[in-house]
């Protein structure tokens, strides 16, 4: 077990590296770099930035140094904690995440439940009558999330909520609050501006739940000791309930290690067009920007997530089932 | 391999599936593709989808037939009308038209206004001469679907689902959109297809270094957020491209990254097949490892191939959808459901001009459609199940 | 029977009465809707006036109450030597306001800052254009003296005057400037055109403690506009760069290597986690991001721009006061919340979550803002430009493709191109029938332009004519589908149009609309949209051909050329990057341009060193010039497509029916918003 989880972390670690070094390529991968788009910034604003003034910011900026100088230089002040200035912003990029990072957590966590909330019951009923029309009803808006322009359908319920409900536009707090210290009614407001964004962020990944949940509890229906249960004249919902649903939440406890930073990923475009202060938004305008250290910490970050996320589910999977520990060994 | 002893488990079959299922003879008899259509039968919503997805493409190919008006034909006195409604009865005899319709802009309000005019009918006629298209490509004609008289022009007369803000219709729009969204993510699909199986198979087949290998390079590129690997890639592709290269680059992009999802299926599946009696005893006859794989091990999930690759359409869809939102995809003068969401992507549209966002529900349609379908070929194409 | 007729006649004269009505109301509403051209939002150019006669400044002055409360709790002097004796005294345009309240707005991130310099730096320009954006008043100055014959320029200071800290604000700021700052080649590689005459750059020094003296070797009669306009001499906001033309010595001294030892300064620069003194010493400098920086402005910066609330305070020693003496501004703070996006900016302000708006509110929006007036409780107003929202630019220099850069460089090619654009079509699409179609040339009233008759000057729609003249230039044979072959034998003639997206004008939708538009002329138009820095790159690399921009700024032909001629390299689009280096070296780098743009460069010049009347001809002669060649198209002017549409709160004072839309009036900060009060 030891060995396998001690393996298992030595390949994140190296996947964290390649990772790394994919952000660091993807975000020089467009022409010009941040001095260039700065420059193009202030131009489309009537300011002027002649040749010497952009030689000038770009020595400044260390950008004309060769990629694997201006690489090693990152990587090296990342271990340290230092994730380096985002140019864009003026401030060291920890400082500019880090107020968004922990919303976004909360958004994404938020959307989570209201993923499982949707899915379970809607798997488990789709699993238990299977092609009956209700399967069809139930798997028909399951599938919705998924289908729906996530980006439109944000406006349209920006819109809506403005002309039916006086609703704040965007963001995650109401104006007066957004710089409040801690306070129940902070934390209140926060909740009333949840339901929008996990709404159309829950949504999408409801389908995929839905099929997991649904062959999961397929697979477990079939097997003997549920027939035995039947025959034995237990209640149908007490049969289905206390054990298969159980065994088939087993590989669910595993996902939620990936779920989590694939729901942030998938959060980026709704984000922007709501508003939201998260880090969604921030990667978006940082790749337009070419603010190096900003885009590529973020993407390193979100990498690290799911990495980390990826290793805990399979340690959880081989925890949960012996199955899995015994193949291994 | 069917099992019907599980099929027919008298515990497990309710009433209406007993007397369903084929009589018995046939069914011990029956080819693997023939199990599959039976169980793909049942499930209802895939086969109302497979015909849906089907409708979709005769529209892909009749695309010009179905227009009646120029898509790119602009004219400001025609920015932004709404759908014209379709008069089947004049009278009592049935004689489709419109009602012709003039606007202006309301000065106070600044919307344009459209008022239309009862007397002035047109009359909308079936197989009529419109502007002319390359029919495949080849064959020159000038009939569609609807249009109207010869002494007018249906660019400017009719106006079914409204038009944008440069004056165009709608309609014609879409039904041209639908033409690209559905044939560009096909390439896509393709190359994640053939990555998907060569890679997977590799890894499931030999195992060892390789698969940790290849399996390393999956979770790396899962780990990513797809979004800044889009951006930069695109970003990188030389500008003087027509729109339709890049679109094709970019789909090539996506499916760089898509064919995880299918190297993953298919790699489960040839670690499950490797031990499997059959797949022994093929060896111990002495057959190629060649021949071991495409003639015993591929048949065998060759269903589930398809399943997954059915699914990986609606996400070409929807992420074609998202590029075209950040600006990366297809952009104007082309025209695809992305391009044409991306344009009612505002506040005015959603309170004033709504009928242009009309474009979202083919893609909900699509999406779902191939949603269901592949579930079906899923479901059908497992022999362990009911 | 007889029941019958008294019914029909009633009938009858029931119908006439509705048919009259009827028609009455058509007449009308005809007559309103033919009325299309001036619409009941754009209002009379009104705005506040500054008092120059010192006989009628005020005596005594009076201050917010917040202020009050820290002068009799002694931490401030009070409010007459805060000002000192030379107060900016400004007229508010209706009465004299209240003091209190919020001004909530939004902004789109660190890289607006033209929204704070614009709404809330003062402006703090040493002089100023006057609301009707024509002549040149005293602003932080008190005054602009001539001598020598145009060499040399003597500024009175305004005595007592103080920067926000309350240290004195005296010509040792702009000696301080001049030598420390805009001298060291680190802080300032390039020196700036705004400090030189005919390439030869001028010199600031001390006359006396509130008196500076500029010299120039030969006469510079421009520098009253350079020192009103948004140029680099103008003003506190512009520090960010190293320029502004003056600075606060005090406290920049500690972030100088001049003043400060080398050590204490890395120690410094380390401690703030900077690379290097300079980025410290301009980021110190930044109007918008120190908090600290004493500034001369009515706001000054609380919480900086680079975080999710940009917050702006009002300053305690600001030398702004209205004629009653009350110390201005009358609002207490403004706040601007950043929105992460432009819909959602614009909703917000559709729902009244601001209270004045004008940046980058949407004129494809303005349906739905006048909708939700009512329910927003605010009124929208429209500011049209004097400038040309939208014009195409040919490259001059374009030769990667020899023929291409042949045609852009015939004139009749130009003007065809220019002739086959349907304006009105555009004008109605995109601008909603509020602008007004036409060529380069700035709106009639302003004193530049030569003459009504060059607004139409080859920028109607003559599809016949156009095609006579390209068959004429040697275009004349076509392909099967009727686009025009190349001279040279190769095939169809192809010309691509560079956009940006994301703009407050719609470039690449209207790049569209004029692909189809040209078809009708034979020219294959392709449209490319591009990214910001991509389009940087291109022009800078010669490999733009054609440009869409706007011309915001050109209204102020000397202080804005940029889309005027071939002025700077890095634009966004550009006319000959080459001839920008033949301008800028005076012939010793670049390629030399065709004679009639040489004119025009060399008019332009020229005018810097002339009296006003003089150089309003050249102006004339200069647009006569770029109206005549069409280098640039002029497609679609003055309308309120930048900053044009304005959403204000119904509870605010000082309002304008209508305010002088120019960055170089910093607008809405040509109207002082420092007057802006809330009513209730």
């Amino acid at each position: 077990m030891l060995a396998y989880i001690g393996r298992r972390a030595l390949l994140a670690v190296f996947t964290v590296w390649a990772i790394s070094v994919l952000a660091f390529a993807i975000i020089q991968l467009p022409p010009g770099d941040y001095v260039t788009s700065y420059i193009a910034q202030m131009a489309s604003t009537g300011s002027v930035v002649s040749e010497e003034e952009a030689e000038t910011l770009r020595i400044q900026y260390g950008l004309g140094q060769p990629m694997y100088v201006q690489y090693l230089k990152w990587t090296g002040q990342v271990v340290q904690g230092n994730f380096g200035m985002s140019m864009e912003w003026r401030r060291p990029v920890g400082e500019v995440i880090g107020e968004r990072l922990w919303l976004t957590v909360v958004v994404s966590v938020a959307a989570l439940i209201l993923t499982w909330g949707l899915a379970l019951p809607i798997g488990i009923y789709s699993a238990v009558r299977q092609y009956s029309v209700g399967d069809y009803v139930a798997t028909f808006i399951g599938f919705i999330g998924l289908a729906v322009p996530n980006f439109l359908l944000a406006l349209v319920l920006l819109y809506l909520g403005f002309v039916f409900f006086n609703a704040n536009i965007g963001g995650l707090f109401s104006p007066e609050l957004q710089d409040a210290p801690w306070s129940a009614a902070r934390v209140w407001d926060l909740m009333k501006h949840l339901p929008i964004p996990a709404l159309i962020l829950g949504l999408a990944g409801t389908a995929q739940q839905i099929r997991i949940m649904r062959a999961n509890l397929l697979d477990e229906l079939r097997k003997p000791y549920v027939v035995t249960a039947r025959s034995k004249g237990l209640a149908e919902a007490r049969v289905i309930l206390k054990y298969p649903v159980r065994v088939a939440l087993n590989p669910f406890a595993s996902t939620i290690g990936y779920t989590l930073p694939y729901i942030v990923s998938g959060s980026i475009i709704v984000s922007l067009v709501l508003g939201l202060p998260t880090v969604g938004p921030l990667l978006l305008k940082a790749l337009i920007a070419q603010d190096m250290f900003l885009a590529g910490t973020i993407v390193l970050l979100l990498g690290l997530m799911t990495v980390i996320g990826t290793l805990i589910s399979d340690i959880l999977l081989v925890w949960i089932d012996p199955r899995i520990r015994l193949e291994e060994t | 391999m069917a099992r019907p002893e599980a099929a027919l488990d008298p515990a497990r079959v309710p009433e209406s599936e007993a007397t369903a299922v084929v009589g018995d003879q046939r069914l011990f008899v029956a080819s693997q593709w023939q199990l599959m259509w039976w169980r793909f039968r049942k499930h209802k919503l895939a086969v109302a989808s497979a015909i849906v997805i089907l409708g979709f493409y005769a529209v892909v190919v009749g695309a010009d037939f179905l227009a009646y008006a120029d898509p790119d034909l602009s004219e400001a006195q025609r920015s932004l009308m709404p759908p014209q409604r379709l008069y089947w009865f004049d009278g009592w005899r049935f004689a489709p038209h419109v009602h012709a319709v003039k606007g202006a802009r309301d000065p106070q309000t600044f919307k344009r206004v459209y008022r239309t005019d009862p007397g002035e009918k047109v009359p909308v006629r079936l197989f009529a001469k419109g502007f002319e298209y390359h029919f495949f490509g080849l064959i020159p004609m000038n009939r569609h679907l609807i249009g109207v008289d010869a002494d007018r022009d249906a660019s400017k007369t009719i106006f079914l689902l409204g038009t944008d803000v440069q004056g165009r219709d709608l309609w014609s729009r879409l039904v041209y959109g639908t033409r690209i969204s559905l044939t560009i993510g096909l390439v896509g699909v393709a190359m994640s297809l053939v990555l998907g199986v060569l890679l997977g198979g590799i890894s499931g087949f030999y195992g060892g270094i390789l698969d940790t290998l290849i399996q390393r390079v999956i979770e790396i590129l899962r780990s990513i957020p797809t979004i800044p690997l889009w951006m930069g890639l695109a970003a990188a592709l030389p500008r003087d491209w027509t729109i339709l290269q890049i679109y094709f680059a970019i789909t090539i992009i996506i499916s760089l990254l898509g064919w995880t999802e299918l190297a993953r299926v298919v790699r489960g599946r040839f670690l499950a097949l490797r031990e499997e009696d059959f797949v022994v005893s093929a060896r111990l006859v002495g057959c190629s490892q060649m021949r071991t794989i495409f003639v015993h091990m591929v048949p065998s999930f060759m269903s589930h191939i398809i399943a997954a690759t059915t699914l990986a359409l609606p996400a070409m869809i929807v992420s074609e959808t998202a590029l075209s939102f950040l600006g990366l995809g297809l952009r104007p003068p082309a025209i695809s459901w992305g391009v044409l969401l991306q344009q009612a992507q505002n506040v005015q549209t959603v309170a004033i001009s709504p009928w242009l966002m009309l474009p979202a529900v083919p893609v909900i349609v699509a999406v779902m459609a191939f949603n269901f379908l592949g579930d079906g070929l899923r479901d059908a194409a497992d022999p362990y199940g009911r | 029977m007889s029941q019958r007729r008294p019914r029909t006649r009633t009938l009858r004269s029931a119908l006439t009465l509705i048919l009259a009505g009827a028609l009455l109301s058509a007449v009308a509403a005809a007559g309103a809707l033919a009325q299309g051209g001036k619409s009941s939002l754009i209002g009379k150019l009104e705005g506040p006036e500054v008092v120059t006669d010192s006989g009628k400044w005020p005596k005594a002055f009076k201050e917010a109450p917040q202020l009050a409360e820290l002068v009799k709790a002694g931490k401030l002097p009070p409010v007459a030597e805060r000002i000192g004796q030379d107060p900016l005294v400004i007229k508010p345009l209706k009465e004299v306001g209240k003091y209190g309240g919020v001004w909530r707005a939004g902004f789109t991130g660190p890289a607006d800052f033209w929204n704070g310099f614009r709404c809330c730096s003062g402006p703090d320009h040493l002089m100023f254009w006057d609301y009707t954006g024509d002549k040149v008043m005293p602003n932080l100055a008190k005054g602009l003296e001539m001598q020598d014959g145009g060499r040399t320029w003597l500024l009175s200071l305004r005595r007592g005057m103080k920067w926000s800290d309350g240290k004195p604000f005296t010509a040792d700021d702009f000696v301080f400037w001049f030598e420390d700052i805009y001298r060291n080649k680190d802080l300032v590689p390039t020196p700036s055109a705004a400090m030189a005459i005919n390439g030869k750059q001028g010199t600031i020094e001390k006359a006396d403690t509130y008196t500076v003296r500029y010299k120039f070797p030969e006469p510079y009669f421009m520098l009253p506009d350079v020192l009103a306009g948004s140029t680099d001499l103008a003003g506190q906001w512009n520090g960010y760069k190293g320029m502004g033309g003056f600075a606060p010595a005090h406290y920049l001294k500690q972030f100088h290597p001049k003043y400060v030892s080398a050590a204490d300064l890395d120690k410094r620069v380390k401690d703030l986690k900077f690379d290097s003194w300079v980025r410290l010493f301009l980021n110190r400098n930044d109007w918008a991001i120190n908090p600290d920086l004493p500034v001369l402005s009515p706001w000054k910066t609380a919480t900086p721009i680079n975080t999710a609330t940009w917050t702006l305070e009002r300053n305690p020693y600001s030398v702004f006061v209205d004629t009653a003496g009350n110390q201005l501004p009358y609002l207490d703070r403004v706040v601007l919340t950043l929105a992460e996006n432009l819909e959602v900016l614009n909703l917000r302000a559709i729902a009244g979550e601001y209270d004045y708006a004008s940046r980058h509110v949407d004129l494809g929006k303005l349906p739905v803002f006048l909708e939700n007036q009512q329910k927003g409780n605010y009124k929208v107003y429209l500011d049209p430009g004097d400038y040309c929202d939208l014009i195409i630019k040919f490259n001059l220099n374009y030769d990667a493709d020899p023929e291409i850069g042949k045609w852009f460089n015939t004139a009749d090619f130009r003007r065809a191109l220019s002739l086959g654009i349907d304006r009105d079509q555009i004008n109605e699409t995109f601008w909603l029938g509020t602008g007004t179609p036409g060529s380069v040339v700035p709106v009639d009233s302003n004193k530049y332009n030569p003459g009504p008759q060059y607004r139409k000057l080859w920028s109607t729609l003559d599809l016949k004519k156009a095609n006579e003249m390209l068959d004429k230039i040697g275009l004349a044979k076509k392909d099967a589908e009727g686009y025009r072959l190349r001279a040279d034998g190769k095939g169809r003639l192809r010309i691509e149009i560079m956009t940006l997206g994301g703009q407050f004008v719609q470039y690449t939708q209207i790049s569209e609309m004029i692909r189809e538009q040209w078809k009708k002329i034979g020219i294959d138009l392709k449209v490319q949209e591009v990214e910001r820095s991509l389009a940087l790159q291109r022009t800078a690399n010669n490999e733009q051909q054609l440009a869409a921009w706007n011309n915001d700024g050109s209204e102020h032909l000397f202080t804005f050329p940029l889309h005027v001629f071939p002025y700077e390299l890095a634009a966004v689009a550009s006319s000959g990057p080459h001839y920008v280096r033949w301008f800028h070296s005076a012939g010793a780098q670049g390629k030399e341009p065709e004679p009639r743009m040489k004119e025009l460069m060399e008019k332009w010049k020229k005018a810097f060193g002339v009296p006003e009347k003089e150089r309003i001809q050249l102006g004339k002669e200069v647009w006569r010039i770029a109206a005549e060649e069409v280098y640039i198209i002029g497609v679609v002017g003055q309308g309120p497509a930048a900053m044009g549409v304005r959403v204000v709160k119904n509870g605010m004072g000082n309002i304008p029916a209508r305010m002088y839309n120019s960055p170089d009036g910093k607008t809405p900060g040509i109207s002082r918003p420092a007057t802006f009060f809330w009513k209730n």
